[in-house]
C-alpha cells in the first residue's frame, strides 16, 4: 500500500520534470508541420517528387564536385513572400578538370546514344557546347517535377540513373 | 500562381483617402472551414461599421444554412429573401431588413428552403452593383468550403476578409481561400482576421500565436479577436458583441472597423495582466495620464 504511493508520487514528479524537459513544445510542431504541409499544398511537390528531384540533383552536380551525397539537403522555404528551394551540398573535394571533362565526354556520348534511340528528340540539345550542360539539366529536371509527359526528358533522367547510380533506381520509372 | 502574394496590400486605406465612399465597397468575409467566426464576424463589423454612421448592408449567402439573421436577432423579421428577390417575388429594397436599433443597417437574408444553385454568380454581382449605390459597405458573408457558395459570394466583392483561427486545420483551409482569392481578378485586396486567440495557451507555447500564422500566410493582419466566452451569450441574445462596451472581442472586432475605414489603430495587447496589482497600476498610470 505504501509502496504504491510512493511509486505514484515518484512517477509523478518524474513525469512532471520530463513534460518541462521536452524539446518541441505543441506550437512549434504545429508550425512546422502546417510549414511541410502548406509547401506541398501550394506546390504540387509530394514528399516522392522532392526525393526524386534531390536524386537527380545529387546526379548533376556530382560531375562537377565531390560530396556528401547522403548530407546534401533539398527543402522548399518560405522568405516573405518569397518560396524558395534551398539546397545544401557539403563538399568534399573540388574535382580536377580531368575529371570533370571526363565526366562530361561521358555524359555528351549518352547524350548521343539517347538521341540516336529516340530519333526524333529536340534537337537542339544535341548541337549545344558543354558549357551550356548545366541549363540543359535544370530544365530537364523542371520538366520532370511539373509534367510528366515529356518522354524524352524521362528517357535520359532513367538512362542517367541505370548508368552513374545503380543503387538508386528502385524509385526510377522503369 | 497561389504562391505570389499581392503587392498592393493598402488597398483598403487608399480607396478612403481618396474619398469614394459615395460608391459602396465590397467585402466578402470568408474563410474556407466553417466554424471558424465567418458569421460572427461579419454581424460585428458590420454592427461597428453602422455605429460609426456608415451605411451597411449585410448579405447572407449561406443558402440553406443561413445564420445571420440569428446573430444579429432578426430572424422573425424576415419576409423576403435574396431568393426571392432573384426570382423576381420582390424588389430588393423590400428584402432588406433594417436592423432593430441601428437604421443605418440591414440585412438581406439568405433563403433556408433552397441550395447554393439557386443564385448565380451573375445575379448577385447584379445585387452588389445595385446596392453599391445606397450603402458605403456591402459585407458578404461567405458559405464554408470552396465550392459553388463561395464562387458565388467572391464574384460581387473586391475586397476580401479572410477569417483563420491559430489551428492548423483552419490556417491550411485559409491558405488555400488565399490562393483562390489570388486567382480572381476582381478581388483587389485581402486581409487577415485571426479570430479566437487563447494568449494563455499562446503563452505557455501550445498554440500557434498570431505572428506564428501571419508568417506562415504571410497576408496583411487586419485584426486580432481574443477568444471571449460573452460570445455564446451574444449570440445567444441575438446582440453582436460590439455593442458590449466592456467586452475585449468587441473592442477588438470596433478596432477592425475602424482600420477598414482607413483609420490606423494599434493592435491590443492581450497579454494584458489582468491582476489586481495590474489593475491598481493601471488606476494610478490613468491618473497620471488626466494630469498632463
Amino acid at each position: 500500500m505504501n509502496e504504491n504511493i510512493f511509486t505514484n508520487l515518484y512517477n509523478k514528479v518524474l513525469g512532471f520534470f520530463r513534460q518541462t524537459d521536452k524539446e518541441e513544445n505543441a506550437k512549434d510542431i504545429a508550425c512546422n508541420r502546417l510549414r511541410v504541409v502548406l509547401m506541398q499544398d501550394r506546390t504540387n511537390l509530394t514528399p516522392e517528387l522532392m526525393e526524386r528531384m534531390r536524386k537527380e540533383l545529387i546526379e548533376l552536380l556530382s560531375k562537377y564536385v565531390e560530396m556528401d551525397k547522403e548530407a546534401l539537403e533539398l527543402n522548399l522555404e518560405q522568405d516573405g513572400d518569397q518560396m524558395a528551394l534551398m539546397l545544401s551540398i557539403p563538399v568534399l573535394r573540388a574535382r580536377n578538370e580531368e575529371e570533370i571533362e571526363a565526366e562530361l565526354a561521358k555524359e555528351d556520348a549518352e547524350k548521343e546514344e539517347v538521341q540516336e534511340a529516340s530519333d526524333d528528340a529536340d534537337t537542339e540539345h544535341a548541337d549545344e557546347e558543354t558549357g551550356d550542360k548545366d541549363t540543359v539539366a535544370v530544365t530537364e529536371e523542371e520538366d520532370e517535377a511539373v509534367q510528366e509527359d515529356d518522354k524524352s526528358a524521362d528517357v535520359k533522367v532513367t538512362a542517367k540513373e541505370e548508368n552513374l547510380s545503380p543503387d538508386d533506381t528502385e524509385k526510377s520509372k522503369k | 500562381m497561389q504562391t505570389c502574394i499581392k503587392p498592393e496590400p493598402s488597398v483598403l486605406d487608399e480607396k478612403d483617402k481618396k474619398g469614394e465612399t459615395m460608391s459602396g465597397r465590397v467585402i466578402v468575409i470568408t474563410s474556407g472551414k466553417g466554424g471558424v467566426g465567418k458569421t460572427t464576424t461579419n454581424a460585428n463589423i458590420g454592427t461597428a461599421l453602422a455605429k460609426a454612421g456608415n451605411k451597411v448592408v449585410m448579405i447572407d449567402t449561406d443558402l440553406g444554412l443561413r445564420n445571420l439573421d440569428l446573430l444579429l436577432g432578426l430572424e422573425n423579421r424576415i419576409v423576403y429573401t435574396i431568393v426571392d428577390v432573384v426570382e423576381e417575388r420582390c424588389k430588393l429594397k423590400q428584402a432588406l431588413v433594417k436592423d432593430k436599433k441601428n437604421p443605418n443597417l440591414c440585412l438581406l437574408a439568405a433563403a433556408q428552403t433552397r441550395d447554393k444553385t439557386a443564385v448565380t454568380e451573375e445575379q448577385l454581382k447584379n445585387i452588389c452593383e445595385e446596392l453599391k449605390k445606397d450603402f458605403d459597405f456591402i459585407l458578404v458573408d461567405c458559405p464554408a468550403g470552396i465550392e459553388q457558395g463561395f464562387q458565388n459570394a467572391v464574384a460581387g466583392a473586391s475586397e476580401a476578409i479572410v477569417v483563420t483561427t491559430p489551428e492548423m486545420s483552419a490556417v491550411r483551409d485559409a491558405d488555400r481561400i488565399i490562393g483562390l482569392l489570388e486567382s480572381k481578378e476582381e478581388i483587389k485586396s485581402y486581409k487577415l482576421l485571426i479570430n479566437r486567440v487563447r494568449p494563455n495557451l499562446i503563452k505557455s507555447n501550445d498554440m500557434m500565436s498570431v505572428e506564428d500564422v501571419v508568417e506562415i500566410l504571410s497576408a496583411p493582419l487586419i485584426g486580432i479577436i481574443p477568444e471571449d466566452t460573452g460570445i455564446i451569450t451574444s449570440t445567444n441574445k441575438g446582440e453582436p458583441i460590439v455593442n458590449d462596451e466592456k467586452s475585449l472581442a468587441g473592442k477588438a472586432y470596433q478596432n477592425v472597423a475602424k482600420r477598414i475605414t482607413g483609420e490606423d489603430v494599434p493592435f491590443l495587447n492581450l497579454e494584458e495582466d489582468t491582476g489586481v496589482m495590474a489593475k491598481v497600476k493601471k488606476f494610478f498610470s490613468g491618473l497620471m495620464g488626466k494630469e498632463k
